[in-house]
């Protein structure tokens, strides 16, 4: 009787067991067991549950003749005032991977998971002695087996670096890639087509700033290789990757900005990534490319707050109306008198002025907010709002419904979003069990799966918010996380389909290379699906820039959507599904067919109105750009003629298009 | 001098300038009756720290001039070791009232508050290298930041309010340490330094300044009584004042000086209408005396900053509290304080720690 008696012995007065380690395990069934002291010689490296290595550790194999949902818990009346841990692995020794595990779930410092488990597979259960190596007892339940709704396996993956954030394509062949900053070194695993990841570390200079509040990516000077911004808490840094993705030249900004959420998009809509920063006490800064990748910094417009109160900005075009608007999450202290802390939303006019919209649009709330998740959660075409609260002290999360008409009717009542009290900084949303629905991933570990009728159903992921991409190329999104881990979506029978969006950067018209800001449409049986394109949601991380849908049963795609930031709008009908489509800006439309029709845009100049002869423009959309590649909207279309009353002076790329036809000619406002 | 009434101050007057003109010896013994400090509130603040005239001989002294009075909290914040000098100057004639024995004297309109940060022994060669002087200015409208940094020199602090960052290696009791010292733009002052939005001054309470000060002149006597002489205090019975104990004094009980050290530390953004007053903690040296939760103790964290820290302070389980584990962090998204510093207070974390892991209580 070395360490273990399984209780059961006493009836059955058996059993001598060594359980040291992975290799000389204790094989158990469900039952009460009783463990004397945690003294194996084989301690702990890979957690399942964040925390450090343990020394010692007992370790127990499980192996169910059936499908079970299981409990193991420690939360037992004989180990009150105790502190267990344990992990759940599957695989084998020295190749284990974890499967469940936990710390603190009992109550006190007591371990409670409940995990599912199939037949013929062999569980390990290890407790480890991390916080105390005294005895205790644990029971194993079996409950019958309950399909998941999600599950993911964790997977350690040789990503080094002090801040494990990102999850981007960086050398262009549109495979996520893992991405980890140091302070001198960005560590990147580069996904290989034929799975599995190439790792290359690639020196830089000592960063004057290092992503620790968060970190986007983007290609500002659009050469295939995207580009870096850290956000610190006294200034940002941008590592600008070479032309040939060999190497990176880092770029830090002088001003002073206590970064939160850091975004890289196209603020003035001239075609060029711009960068933006939240500001914690101040107003909100950004940079303005040039065109060439050269950033030029300014403060004033997009959310001035004195005391700053910017924890989280999304860009997303709320009204529809085809440019990018903003929502700042916003969490400020200092009582009643904390103006700062009221979440605001920014209507674009187009020309990169921005109003606030906040109260109008039902929005202007208190909640203490670190971050918001924006999707459409009902595939009605209009993007929704999951408010996160940091804390249910000013108000708690909240489900906001777009009305499509520029406000948002609360909608959290009865919906499981008023039952979640959960409280964190990180929300994002994405569909993870590719059923056709967008789930939200919050607080305290939870995924909160869609039903698909604006309701939401809590399910524990035990591990926590992180950089979103599928790291396998399987239609199914991964997560990794600081832990370093890569929690692995086990999947499911769910159809998917994947779109990279590739700007036009050699038509001065034409939108960033990355697609930032695109909206990418997805018509099945199921319903209509939007997607945005963005660089940097939620708080802190960068999660991939290849759009994801699922499909759920739906076995073929109507047509797939998307409408750039230039206004140019591609339709691809009836492509595949379970596959990655790379939408190149402009592929599915043709210039020669529409300029066989003698269409003559006369006059030109003009000073009020050019008429378009040989075309009925009711079905055509009217674009128009300026010199410097920035997409303007004062003018009115009317039936065969096009208002510029208002338009500056000077000369303008006007750009027809009507279904796949497109048309382009300068025309010059007096 | 400034309690004494007008009468007595012109025979004052009139007794000194006839004694400075009967007798050219005496004159060395001469005081000047009024502080020669350059207050001009509407011009406040100046370019540079000298034009103040704070001080007398060389700026870098801080040699303080009549009527600028130093003091030193019972329990200072940690700044990465910067070693501080604080003075207080109030306009003739103006004196600050007693308000409560935890919050800040009420201070008079052109009051200034004076924080000189610097470090000795400062590599390569062991010297004394001041960095900034912060001034906080009373106006009309309320307190203003006036931020100076120190030239190469040591000859001269200029106006900057726009923040930046200085590296700088020194010997700390022997040992070299080294860090990247941030002299605080406005907003980083603003950022603790506020109530309701406000900017407001924190050291100079009660509670905190109710201990003795080795004056130059006087010797040792308590900061409050030095105040009420100087007329910068009215009158005020602080015999009573419940008194914050120094972090460092080991002969204290160690709640007391937890408390003590999260006051100085902490309290300015953890307090009602405060920086982070959307978190449930307060710390301040009133509020944590008789209410455990406004320590931390068995608060479930709103933000799972790392999975096996189960409370902000978990009793006897310094490894599983949150105070703690930010306290002993340097990354600048976990660290606590926020900002105004890089490095880790060890001797803080000992006391901290050795405070939790006394604590018994059982959480729910």
């Amino acid at each position: 009787m070395k360490k273990i008696t399984l209780l059961l012995a006493l009836i059955f007065s058996t059993t001598i067991y060594s359980q040291d380690s992975c290799s000389s395990p204790q094989a158990i069934t469900s039952g009460l067991y009783t463990v004397t002291a945690i003294d194996g010689t084989e301690g702990v490296t890979l957690m399942c549950t964040g925390g450090q290595n343990a020394t010692n550790a007992e370790w127990f194999t499980y192996t169910p003749s059936n499908n079970y949902a299981v409990t193991v818990t420690t939360d037992l009346t004989i180990n009150a005032g105790g502190d267990t841990r344990f992990h759940v692995y599957t695989g084998t020794c020295g190749a284990l991977v974890c499967h469940s595990g936990d710390d603190d779930g009992g109550s006190g410092f007591l371990s409670l998971a409940s995990f599912n488990v199939l037949a013929g597979t062999t569980y390990y259960i290890v407790f480890d002695n991390r916080w105390e190596s005294d005895g205790f007892d644990f029971q194993l339940t079996e409950a019958p087996y309950v399909e998941p709704l999600v599950s993911f396996v964790s997977t350690p993956i040789a990503s080094t670096g002090t801040y494990r954030n990102c999850v981007v394509d960086m050398n262009g062949d549109f495979l996520d890639d893992v991405v980890a900053i140091s302070e001198t070194n960005i560590n990147i695993n580069f996904q290989q087509a034929s799975g599995g990841f190439t790792v290359q570390n690639f020196t830089t200079t000592n960063a004057d700033f290092l992503p620790s509040w968060s970190i986007a990516a983007g290609d500002i000077d659009d050469n295939g290789y995207n580009d870096l911004m850290y956000g610190a808490g006294s200034g940002v840094t941008f590592m600008k990757a070479n032309n040939d993705g060999t190497g990176y030249l880092e770029t830090s900004g002088p001003e002073y900005v206590f970064s939160q959420r850091t975004n890289f998009v196209d603020i003035n809509n001239d075609g060029h990534l711009d960068a933006f920063v939240c500001h914690d006490v101040g107003p909100n800064q950004f940079y303005l490319n040039d065109g060439n990748g050269n950033l030029s910094h300014n403060q004033g417009g997009l959310g001035d707050s004195p005391s700053g109160g910017n924890y989280a900005s999304l860009w997303t075009d709320y009204d529809n109306d085809g440019d990018v608007d903003l929502f700042i999450s916003k969490c400020n202290g200092g009582g009643a008198s904390a103006s700062a802390r009221y979440n605001q939303l920014h209507q674009n006019d187009g020309f990169g002025n921005f109003t606030d919209v906040s109260v109008a649009a039902g929005l202007y709330d208190p909640i203490q907010t670190w971050s918001s998740a924006w999707g459409d959660f009902d595939n009605d075409g209009w993007m929704d709002i999951f408010v996160g609260a940091s804390t249910f002290v000013d108000g708690a999360h909240k489900l906001m419904h777009n009305n499509q008409d520029g406000t948002f009717t609360d909608i959290t009542s009865g919906s499981g979003i008023d039952t979640f009290t959960d409280t964190g900084i990180e929300h994002i949303t994405h569909d993870f069990n590719n059923d056709g629905y967008l789930d939200i991933f919050s607080a305290g570990n939870k995924i909160l799966i869609n039903n698909q009728d604006l309701t939401f159903t809590e399910i524990d992921v035990y591990f926590s918010v992180g950089a979103v991409g599928d790291l396998n190329n399987d239609g199914f999104l991964d997560v990794f996380n600081s832990n370093g881990n890569w929690y692995r979506n086990e999947g499911n029978s769910n159809n998917w389909i994947k779109i990279n969006t590739q700007g036009d950067v050699n038509n001065p018209s034409g939108s960033n290379l990355n697609g930032i800001g695109a909206r990418v449409e997805v018509q099945s049986a199921l319903g209509t699906q939007i997607r945005e394109v963005r660089s940097g949601d939620g708080f802190r991380h960068m999660s991939s820039l290849t759009t994801h849908f699922g499909l759920g049963s739906d076995t073929a795609i109507t047509q797939i959507k998307v409408t750039w930031p230039s206004g140019l709008v591609d339709v691809l009908v009836n492509p595949a599904i379970n596959t990655t489509i790379t939408l190149a800006e402009g592929a599915t439309l043709s210039v020669d067919e529409f300029t066989n029709k003698d269409i003559i845009v006369y006059p030109n100049p003009s000073k009020e109105e050019i008429f378009v002869k040989n075309h009925n423009l009711t079905d055509t959309k009217v674009i128009i750009h300026n010199m410097n590649g920035q997409r303007v909207f004062n003018f009115k279309k009317e039936k065969n003629s096009i208002n510029i009353k208002n338009l500056q002076t000077g000369i303008y790329i006007l750009t027809l298009q009507q279904g796949n036809k497109l048309y382009q000619h300068k025309i010059i406002k007096e | 001098m400034k309690n004494i009434p007008t009468l007595k101050l012109i025979i004052l007057y009139f007794l000194t300038v006839l004694l400075s003109c009967s007798n050219d010896e005496s004159s060395e013994y001469y005081t000047p009756s009024v502080s020669p400090v350059n207050y001009n509130l509407e011009a406040f603040p100046y370019n540079t720290l000298s034009d103040y005239n704070l001080f007398e001989g060389d700026l870098q002294n801080q040699k303080p001039v009549l009527g600028v009075i130093p003091y030193k909290p019972i329990s200072t914040l940690f700044t990465d070791y910067a070693k501080k000098k604080r003075f207080l100057w109030m306009p003739n004639n103006t004196s600050a009232n007693f308000v409560s024995d935890y919050e800040i004297l009420d201070l008079p309109v052109g009051t200034i508050l004076v924080k000189t940060f610097y470090y000795n022994n400062v590599l390569p060669s062991n010297t004394t290298r001041l960095i900034e002087t912060r001034l906080l200015i009373k106006k009309p409208s309320g307190w203003i930041f006036s931020e100076y940094v120190w030239n190469e020199d040591q000859t001269e602090a200029f106006l900057d309010t726009t923040g930046s960052t200085v590296n700088i290696e020194w010997l700390e009791e022997g040992v070299s340490k080294s860090t990247n010292y941030r002299i605080p733009s406005e907003s980083e002052c603003r950022t603790c330094h506020k109530i309701g939005n406000v900017p407001f001054p924190i050291g100079v309470k009660p509670q905190n300044l109710n201990s003795d000060y080795p004056y130059p002149q006087e010797g040792a006597i308590n900061q409050l009584q030095k105040l009420i002489i100087e007329g910068y205090l009215n009158p005020v019975d602080y015999s009573n004042v419940n008194t914050v104990v120094d972090w460092k004094d080991l002969s204290k009980p160690l709640q007391l000086r937890a408390r003590s050290y999260l006051d100085i530390n902490c309290a300015h953004c953890h307090s009602d209408d405060s920086h982070c007053s959307y978190r449930p903690i307060r710390l301040s040296f009133h509020d944590t005396e008789t209410s455990e939760a406004n320590l931390g103790i068995c608060v479930v964290p709103d933000e799972d900053v790392n999975s096996t820290l189960t409370h902000v302070i978990s009793p006897g389980r310094s490894e599983r509290s949150v105070l703690s584990y930010r306290m002993n962090s340097t990354e600048e998204s976990t660290k606590m304080p926020l900002i105004g510093r890089n490095l880790v207070d060890d001797q803080a974390i000992s006391l901290i720690n050795d405070w939790i892991d006394e604590l018994t209580q059982t959480c729910e």
